[in-house]
């Protein structure tokens, strides 16, 4: 056997398609392949638009995905443990209209940050607790917070005045997004360097750290990880709860870049969110994938979202296609998700 | 006693479990009648009971064919996003210069949604993706294709044959419902007598020792996706007669309702049980809920927030109910 099993290898590798074959195996990067497909991107808008290829522009897509990014994060969390969590959109929402809240009675950008970070904590427990003990279905769990934490946004809504408008003047708060480094310039936005961090030392805890390796373990095998000793119930619950607290801290960074809290902040957010993971390589069966597709992966739907609105004014594009174009992006993310299991499959069954 | 027996009293003592799971659901309804009708007394109105029959048959409908395919292990996200964009599709149509029939319009429409249900089958069963992803997909496609469609406008079509469809009398009793008791009475034969209902319930129950049996499951599902789509665009086309516009916000958040009506009938997610009966007794519990609360005062925002508190707690207990049992 190990003879043929060397002989499919070299076949493999020889063709070309055989190596593009080869992306599609996890343990492989699906970055480099998703590098290209954002180059290719940015190509073809440079080219086909006329104002795409600039400073502004790029500064504008920059600052436009902080919010998607570091939903991400939670939401890789939640998949690499092999769940899932839609509720992420609403939950944002929640705590955008608490953030004018807690900012209309009086309290400092930190406590308010901390606030809202309980909130998600909150949501992601109640999820977490669910999913875990009561044992139902994720996706049933967070449909349901989905529409509880959706309605009591638009019940606050309607019952305090001061949110009738919701917005926010008091630039110490809109500090929280609005810094440049260096401030004159304009250059680097603040959310910029917090994506980076959070990125950043979220794959280090994922990488270098006992719970990280945990977390793999629980999403690929929850049976040998239990067996293990790993404690899964308790790394399944905190994914969840890490996933709220990042969909509020989104939520408190959007209502500082707009200056208003509204109920509808974020609908529709987990689809995004959710096409971005899975793009980046992140199964959604659980235990495979790492963060840095993931970041690859919301720039480039951010590029996207940029590009189609340029499109719009050069080949008159109707901007509504967007929505079907997130679509499609979901259902191709998950073909190519689908086909690298299936790739995975195949070698076992050749190395046996 | 010999463990032949025991088995089967215990089976039989299952049985009685499952049935009062039905039954305590329709008693569950009828004290919510009278509750609502001592509470409000406009509930109990011709009127008002007829709007709320006709709103049960609308939402009706897509739960009885997502029981389907929910009993099959599936889920279908799209619905909602069906609905719309078949409105949308229905009443640009009937607002062209040279409009085809109105009766072209409507089989287009349904050809829409059998289109729809067949992209989601051939996805899901072909390609092998994850169900709920794959029409969290469709969803966003066929509502942004009904924004494409309309520039975001909504259309109007003021049209006899659709406003009929919607609103229409026969016997003093709204042609939605009609609809409604054909479609629940055909889907409870086709579960409860044919072998395509048995087939759905092991493909559901194990579709590995389904497709050893014999069973053509790819074959199954896809019907049944293709079904549950039909049926979406037929609850387009009665919402468009109801409200007389096409527009693509239709139908927003619909899926929620109708998920949560199929769950609280005792369908699990997982697959293999349930059943339409409780589904009926589904339906029509959370549309008298909704008209009710509506009645005493309260406000969309707060039923909204019920009814996600309802979806956890209904399947909470039946987990905790079916963990006892074992």
């Amino acid at each position: 056997m190990a003879a043929s099993n060397e002989e499919v290898r070299t076949e493999r590798g020889d063709t070309l398609l055989g190596r593009l074959s080869e992306l599609f195996v996890f343990g492989k990067s699906i970055a480099p392949a998703l590098i290209v497909l954002l180059g290719l991107l940015v190509l073809y808008f440079s080219l086909a638009t006329p104002y795409f290829f600039a400073y502004t522009n790029f500064k504008a897509i920059i600052s436009n995905i902080p919010v998607i990014a570091i939903m991400s994060v939670g939401m890789t969390f939640v998949l690499l443990i092999g769940g899932l969590d839609i509720s992420v959109g609403s939950v944002l929402g929640f705590t955008a209209v608490n953030v004018v809240l807690f900012h209309n009675a009086g309290f400092n950008a930190l406590i308010i940050v901390l606030l809202s970070a309980c909130i998600g904590a909150f949501f992601g427990a109640f999820n977490g607790y669910i999913v875990t003990k009561v044992g139902i279905n994720p996706v049933i769990t967070t449909l349901g917070t989905m529409a509880l934490a959706r309605g009591l946004a638009s019940w606050f809504s309607l019952d305090f005045e001061v949110l009738k408008v919701g917005r926010i003047f008091d630039q110490k708060f809109l500090n929280i997004a609005r810094i440049f480094i260096p401030q004159e310039q304009q250059t680097i936005p603040i959310t910029l360097v917090y994506v980076i961090v959070l990125y950043v030392l979220i794959s280090l805890i994922l990488k270098y750290t006992k719970y990280g390796r945990n977390v793999y373990a629980v999403g690929s095998n929850e049976y040998a990880a239990r067996l293990a000793g790993i404690n899964t119930t308790r790394i399944k619950f905190m994914s969840y709860v890490i996933s709220g607290i990042m969909a509020s801290l989104a939520g408190v960074i959007l209502v500082a870049q707009l200056s208003i809290g509204r109920d509808d902040a974020g609908i529709g957010s987990e689809l995004q969110v959710i096409t971005a993971v899975v793009l980046g390589g992140v199964s959604l069966s659980g235990g495979k994938g790492n963060l840095l597709g993931v970041i690859i992966a919301v720039l480039i739907l951010g590029v996207i979202r940029n590009g189609m609105v340029h499109l719009e004014e050069v080949i008159g594009l109707s901007y509504y296609w967007r929505e079907v174009v997130k679509g499609a992006i979901l259902i191709l993310a998950i073909s190519i998700d689908s086909a690298r299991l299936m790739a995975i499959k195949k070698r076992q069954v050749v190395r046996q | 006693m010999d463990p032949g027996t025991e088995k089967t009293a215990q089976s039989r003592k299952r049985e009685r479990v499952r049935l009062s799971s039905a039954t305590i659901l329709f008693i569950f309804l009828l004290v919510m009648v009278v509750a609502f009708a001592v509470l409000s007394k406009d509930f109990y109105s011709f009127y008002n009971i007829s709007s709320m029959l006709t709103n049960i048959a609308f939402s009706g409908i897509v739960a009885g064919t997502l029981t389907v395919v929910m009993i099959m292990g599936g889920l279908d996200i799209s619905i909602g996003g069906n609905i719309a964009f078949t409105s949308c599709l229905v009443a640009y149509l009937y607002n062209l210069e040279n409009a085809p029939a109105i009766g072209l319009i409507i089989l287009i429409g349904l050809a829409l949604g059998a289109a729809i249900g067949t992209f989601n089958g051939f996805i899901i069963t072909r390609l092998d993706l994850n169900p709920i992803i794959t029409t969290l997909g469709t969803m966003a496609i066929t509502r942004g294709m009904g924004y494409v469609l309309t520039k975001a406008r909504s259309i109007l079509i003021l049209e006899e044959v659709v406003g009929f469809i919607g609103r229409g009398l026969i016997l003093k009793i709204p042609f939605p419902l009609w609809l409604f008791v054909i479609v629940f009475v055909a889907l409870t034969l086709i579960m409860g007598k044919t072998k395509y209902g048995r087939k759905i319930y092991s493909i559901g129950a194990n579709p590995e020792a389904a497709k050893l049996s014999g069973i053509n499951v790819q074959k199954i599902k896809f019907i049944a996706y293709l079904v549950s789509g039909t049926a979406a665009a037929l609850s387009g086309i009665i919402l468009t007669g109801q409200t007389a516009v096409g527009m693509p916000q239709h139908a927003n958040g619909m899926e929620l309702d109708v998920i949560t009506a199929v769950l609280l009938g005792g369908t699990s997610l997982a697959g293999g049980k349930g059943s339409i009966l409780g589904t009926l007794a589904g339906v029509l519990i959370l549309g008298v809920l909704y008209n009710g609360f509506t009645m005493i005062g309260f406000r969309y925002v707060h039923i909204r927030v019920f009814q996600g508190i309802i979806l956890i707690l209904v399947v909470s207990l039946y987990e905790i109910r079916e963990k006892k049992k074992y």
